[in-house]
């Protein structure tokens, strides 16, 4: 690691200061992703500002009728909070199915939003890589790209966001609360968090410097009932998402009035596929449906030399969720 | 010493000590008769083997020298950290870059605690902060002011294992030891969990919540899963965490064949 | 000697160092206290192929805290090779930073010393390296045509295979693929190096002591006696750690550099760069058979590599040679220089993926001839090893698969692939037979008896190590028996090299010799006492000393292995068997089950021999679910370069094991009628898995690892489904 000053603030307001004060610096919080980038050297913050003790850590509901999570509370507790369990299981399952117990415990919510692909060479300081070093090539794209993206990549960049959690946010329709350092706030679209690598690959969100995420807001519950969150990786657990789906279904009389559905390990941000979503609203919870919005949804998938499974793989898994959504509490 | 500690030799009387380990013996607080007596229990590969639960037990907080290696001047940036291990506080000059993980091996002594990966990615280096197992490796002992930290050496009693200590050397849930400690801190805080009714990713139905749940072999497994044991003793692990959540034994797995089915196998 | 004692061998006493395991109170080697230790941070070179041509140390030398930076510039002077490729070999030198080539990514181009870790850690990323790059060769498929025959061919042939196969009804002829895995033992390889008054002392994770200390010694050309390894304790090994590797050298360089003790940990990253790994293997199998299941032919070409600078091959042919009667026989081994590090022996080297393609062919043959794949292997099953016509010392193979087949319900597997389904899983079960040599070298002892309060207490020693494999606990056993005293006045001390020498663990034969050599020990010590009482009574170890009027005395014993030893084939057999469920769409497969049963000699201690084949199954489970290194096309160093990206089984993959120990002592083997275990069950596992997806699904898969991407993409056999 790359010496650094250790900051602990106090209340926000110091760590907003701190922070506009150094633009090399970064907030802490679990630390999970973080201080493994900076042991390989792929991070180097001059200053790292611990934001882990200044609140943010509780579940609330909201104005929506949904619920506010603090952006400092651990994914374990989360993923376990009794609120989110009952109303936003697929939630609660996405962000059970990532990494480990430990691991859970440790990361937070504003961090898991900000998690980093795990691309090889993202991590390889001694191969290029466009999002580490900008301007240096993406040695993914000719090289091996078999746990890359199928849509949404450039030239630039064929990195994928390596999150659950954010899968299932995307497929739910969250937003981020985020607070700057002049004291005002904004919310973001959870699709507009997250951004695709166009020609800065370099940036993984919208968020501005110095920007600090408070809260993810979770709109009115919808699929506390039908749910499933799929996740196909080479091991059974501990393991990153080949192809991850996270599906909500709301059916009402025996009609879909509403879905909700995502795909992780698929492209440089978590992949909502809107287009499936219409297609299965007012449709019937059937087999054949879910293979058309499945079908549609793999429609633009454009993959790389070695991740032509994907399709296939996407297709399938797709089906799947839906099929266990539908099934759960049928 | 345990009597039927490996070392425990009868027969290491008056031979040369090292510079280090005149030192640990000198750190024990080990002189004259008291010295010779404790000499002739171990032999040489022994000694610092022999010294490690004095450095943890009985002389933490004492006997270990205040960093012997980086005078504060020499780091970059020094942090201060009074370090709650074991409910012992030991305050602590460090390079802010120390992890947890480094800062008990390599400054208070207490190297149960492993280095499997570095990266997060094993386990080894699993203790509970405030109650929760966490990755010391990912920690940075800066972060740690004023919570408590419970590594392997914290589980025991002075006489006795802890349950689920007992319960591991019982079913052998171990071999080359390397992951043991963080398997059994993972194992122990596990059990919490449990009775707290955390989900996990095979729970069948997230949303409905329960208290006090006995976990089957599968969720146990799943939680487990960051643990990682390259030996494979898993499934002893499981039977060792199963027999402990039950109260239960766990009967072995293994098995002679009878004459009965030799005989059958060869008429056959 | 009669076991009187009820913790002798046999018995599944626990681990006699499991306390000190389980209270995190075992020392392995980084965690010696000794005082005024530095840390070093090894540098590792970032081109496959190519020369060093610029070294700038400046701005790492600045740091606060370094002590030290060494390259080949300013590095000691080693022993280097006298040939071209040496065979890597146990005792090999290891020369480091001798000099500006490049052989392989991540080949040791530096190392850092500072007074902390953080700050040797920081300082390495700090010396900045130039080079002239050359192509690297790292395609075993494109450098086919490099392929040769290493010196000491293992090459093999007995009767016609054109012939055999001629005259064969049913044919299989088919390729499999094994990748690089690596070891990945838990404890990081690890030495903590100091020079007193010219000797070595070294606290390093190795497995076999007196090799080490050769080694070195060699490496540096100083006596043997001025080396001293210390690993009382090793934190897994798998071949990994059975030779010193250069990391040691580099401590040991550094530490008589600076006049200080080094403390050098090789990082999880640079475990797979610099600690060997089990070679990619291509293995082309042609077998023959006639209807009624006779083989009549088996060809067993590998193709694989070794490194530029040092020659290694492991022949995955032998189990071929010798595991079936067949009378046309021929096996081959071939390899390509690659720019990548030296493979060297990963448990069961040879078996565990000679295996994998031998018994995959074999259970694809088995379903050309609609015989039962158990039926098929007895059928051909022999009490003579065909390759050299020497009889087995003892081989349980049908017994094995036959209470094997009893214990698992092989009768309810249905022939047809895929005819077994539950909601979305397709269901299947495989078998495999196994063996393995279970070898048994050279081994000395001590023992020290101690009469004290009217109980003798004894103390073994030898430089043989625990890597987890039971040496403790079944050396404890050995003495308790021999010397009819119970296990708790015993004491064992292992991993000194100031101790009598062992081969050592590795091979499989450490529990032969460790116990063996125990067992010389104690019984010359009865022996004698007894010569000096000149009397052929049957007098306890206690009235020995007594009447000897002795209150403690120690002795040597040396074992060695029989001619008979040497008229024989000496193997442990085992079969396994696996339940699989295999996700009908997602490719994702679970473990549900498995049998295995084992014909391996006397088992000292069922419950750590329980551990050993449990380990070997999940290493095994491990080749096949995930387990790959794979090599960057370009740049040549490994894509999958941590433990996230290289996937070692975690407990969730695993699912319950039961093992049968078939009772046997091969008094042939050895006198204590033992065999190893270590190793049997990797050997047998991977195509029991990959036998079992063919019978859920009637994919064969003959490219390790089956991963959902492979299994989603594959196509059923024509006739399977």
């Amino acid at each position: 690691m790359r010496p650094f000053v250790f900051t602990q603030a106090q209340n926000q307001e110091q760590a907003l200061a701190a922070a506009a004060a150094n633009e090399t610096a970064k907030y802490l919080g679990g630390g999970t992703n973080l201080i493994d980038l900076m042991k390989e050297d792929v991070e180097r913050p001059s200053e790292l500002i611990e934001v882990a003790g200044l609140g943010f850590q509780e579940i609330k509901s909201n104005q929506n009728g949904g619920y506010t999570l603090g952006a400092m509370l651990s994914n374990a507790d989360t993923a376990n909070h009794p609120d989110i369990r009952r109303h936003y299981p697929l939630l609660s399952m996405a962000m059970l199915s990532a990494a480990t117990a430990q691991i859970r415990n440790m990361a937070t919510n504003g961090g898991n939003l900000l998690q980093r692909t795990r691309c090889p060479y993202f991590y390889e300081t001694s191969m290029p890589c466009n999002k580490r070093e900008p301007g240096s090539g993406c040695g993914a794209r000719n090289g091996m790209n078999a746990l890359h993206a199928i849509f949404g990549w450039n030239e630039q960049c064929v990195a994928v966001n390596p999150s659950d959690m954010c899968v299932a946010l995307a497929a739910i329709g969250a937003k981020v609360q985020v607070q700057r350092v002049n004291g005002t706030t904004r919310t973001i679209d959870f699709s507009d968090f997250h951004r695709l690598p166009g020609d800065q690959p370099e940036a993984d969100n919208t968020l501005q410097p110095n920007e600090l995420i408070t809260a993810i807001e979770l709109p009115k519950p919808a699929f506390s009932k039908h749910y499933y969150y799929l996740k196909i990786r080479e091991r059974s657990s501990y393991a990153f998402a080949l192809i991850s789906v996270a599906a909500g279904l709301q059916i009402e009389n025996g009609t879909i009035v509403r879905a909700g559905l995502a795909m992780g390990g698929v492209a440089h941000k978590p992949w909502k596929l809107t287009r499936a979503e219409e297609f299965l609203t007012g449709k019937l919870p059937q087999t054949k449906n879910f293979e058309q919005a499945a079908e549609l949804a793999m429609r633009e998938a454009r993959p790389l030399e070695d991740n032509e499974y994907k399709v296939e793989m996407g297709k399938k898994a797709i089906v799947r969720a839906l099929t266990q959504a539908y099934e759960k509490n049928a | 010493m345990n009597k039927i500690d490996p070392w425990d030799s009868p027969n290491a009387n008056d031979r040369q000590l090292s510079v280090d380990e005149a030192k640990i013996l000198d750190q024990l607080g080990l002189t004259g008769d008291s010295r010779r007596k404790f000499l002739s229990r171990v032999s040489a590969a022994s000694l610092s083997v022999l010294a490690s639960p004095f450095f943890t037990a009985e002389v933490f907080g004492k006997a270990i020298s205040n960093n012997p290696a980086a005078s504060p001047e020499e780091l970059l940036n020094v942090i201060l950290v009074d370090l709650r291990v074991n409910d012992t506080v030991k305050p602590l000059q460090l390079d802010s870059r120390m992890t947890l993980l480094d800062a008990l091996r390599e400054r208070l002594q207490l190297t149960g605690t492993k280095k499997g990966c570095d990266h997060g990615q094993c386990g080894a280096c699993t203790v509970m902060i405030d109650g929760k197992r966490k990755l010391s490796c990912l920690t940075l002992a800066a972060t740690c002011k004023g919570k408590e930290i419970t590594t392997i050496e914290g589980l025991a009693g002075e006489d006795d294992l802890h349950p689920m200590q007992a319960a591991f050397l019982k079913h052998d849930g171990f071999q080359c030891g390397y992951c043991t400690p963080g398997q059994i801190c993972s194992a122990v805080a596990l059990l919490d969990e449990a009775k707290e009714g955390e989900a996990s990713y095979v729970t069948e139905a997230v949303g409905e919540i329960k208290e006090d749940i006995q976990l089957s072999e599968e969720e146990i497994r799943e939680r487990m899963s960051g643990n990682i044991c390259r030996c494979g003793a898993y499934n002893n692990i499981v039977q060792a965490i199963m027999e402990v959540q039950s109260g239960e034994e766990t009967p072995a797995r293994w098995e002679f064949a009878s004459a009965e089915q030799m005989k059958k196998a060869k008429s056959s | 000697m009669k076991n009187t004692t009820p913790s002798g061998t046999g018995n599944p006493i626990d681990r006699v160092e499991g306390h000190l395991k389980v209270r995190g109170m075992a020392k392995y080697a980084s965690e010696f206290p000794v005082s005024g230790k530095v840390y070093a941070q090894a540098i590792n070179s970032t081109i496959a192929k190519g020369e060093i041509t610029a070294i700038d140390t400046s701005e790492a030398e600045k740091q606060e805290g370094v002590i030290e930076i060494i390259t080949y510039k300013n590095a000691e002077k080693l022993k280097r090779y006298d040939e071209e490729l040496p065979s890597l070999l146990p005792d090999v030198i290891q020369p480091v930073l001798q000099s500006p080539k490049v052989h392989y990514y991540g080949e040791y181009v530096g190392l850092v010393v500072a007074e902390t870790f953080e700050q040797a850690q920081y300082a390495a990323r700090l010396v900045r390296f130039e080079y002239r790059t050359e192509e690297p060769r790292i395609h075993l498929d494109r450098q086919r045509s490099d392929a040769y025959k290493p010196e000491e061919s293992s090459d093999y042939s007995r009767g016609d295979v054109a012939a055999g196969m001629a005259e064969a009804d049913e044919k299989v002829e088919v390729t499999y693929h094994t990748p690089i895995e690596h070891h990945h033992p838990m404890e990081l390889h690890a030495i903590i190096a100091s020079w007193e008054n010219g000797e070595v002392k070294a606290y390093a994770s190795q497995q076999m002591i007196d090799n080490a200390a050769i080694t070195i010694a060699n490496t540096f050309q100083i006596p043997k006696e001025k080396v001293r390894v210390i690993a009382p304790y090793v934190g897994g090994g798998f071949g990994s750690k059975l030779h010193a590797k250069q990391h040691v050298i580099l401590a040991i360089m550094a530490a008589r550099k600076i006049g200080r003790p080094v403390q050098l940990t090789v990082t999880r990253q640079q475990m797979f760069t610099n600690t060997n790994f089990r070679q990619q293997n291509e293995q082309k199998m042609q077998l023959g058979a006639k209807k009624d299941g006779t083989l009549t032919a088996l060809v067993h070409e590998t193709l694989s590599h070794t490194s530029t600078y040092e020659e290694y091959q492991e022949s995955c042919g032998t189990v071929s040679k010798m595991l079936y009667k067949v009378p046309n026989n021929k096996v081959s081994h071939r390899l390509v220089p690659l720019n990548l590090q030296t493979p060297f022996a990963m448990r069961a080297p040879g078996e565990a993926t000679g295996s994998f393609a031998l018994e995959s062919a074999i259970d694809e043959l088995a379903w050309k001839l609609k015989m039962d794949p158990i039926e098929f292997r007895i059928k051909n099953d022999t009490q003579t090893d065909p390759s050299n016509n020497k009889p087995f010392s003892s081989r349980l193979l049908t017994e094995c698969l036959r209470i094997g087949a009893d214990k698992f319900g092989w009768e309810r597997r249905k022939m047809k692939p895929g005819a077994q389904q539950e909601g979305n899983w397709l269901i299947g079960y495989g078998v495999s037979g196994a063996s393995r040599a279970a070898p048994y070298r050279e081994t000395s002892s001590k023992v020290k008896l101690e009469l004290k309060g009217g109980k003798v207490y004894a103390t073994i020693q030898m430089d043989a190590t625990d890597i987890g494999t039971g040496s403790y606990t079944i050396i404890t056993q050995t003495a308790s028996e021999y010397l009819d005293i119970p296990v708790d006045q015993v004491s064992v001390e292992l991993g000194d090299s100031l101790f009598p020498v062992t081969p050592g663990s590795g091979g499989s034969w450490g529990a032969a010799s460790y116990a063996n050599g125990a067992r010389v020990a104690c019984m010359n010590a009865i022996r004698e006492l007894n010569q000096k009482l000149n009397t052929d009574e049957d007098l306890s170890i206690q009235a020995l000393l007594e009447k000897n009027e002795l209150s403690s005395y120690e002795t040597t014993g040396t074992a060695k292995p029989s001619e008979a030893f040497k008229k024989h084939s000496v193997y442990s057999f085992g079969a396994n068997f696996a339940e699989v469920w295999v996700d009908k769409d997602t490719g994702m497969y679970r473990i549900k089950r498995m049998v295995n049963v084992g014909a391996c000699g006397k088992i000292l201690n069922p419950k750590t021999a329980f551990g050993q084949i449990i380990g070997g199954l999940t290493m095994g489970a491990g080749m096949v679910i995930a387990e790959q290194s794979r090599i960057e096309p370009k740049y040549g160093n490994f894509i999958t370069r941590s433990f996230a990206d290289y996937h070692v089984p975690v407990n969730l993959d695993l699912a319950n094991i039961d093992v049968v120990f078939l009772p046997e002592e091969d008094k042939i083997a050895n006198e204590m009628g033992v065999k190893g275990i270590g190793e049997l069950g990797i050997t047998s596992v991977a195509a029991s898995i990959a036998n079992a997806i063919f019978n859920a699904t009637g994919k064969r898969m003959r490219d390790l690892p089956i991963t959902p991407e492979k299994l989603i993409m594959a196509e059923p056999e024509p006739d399977a489904i």
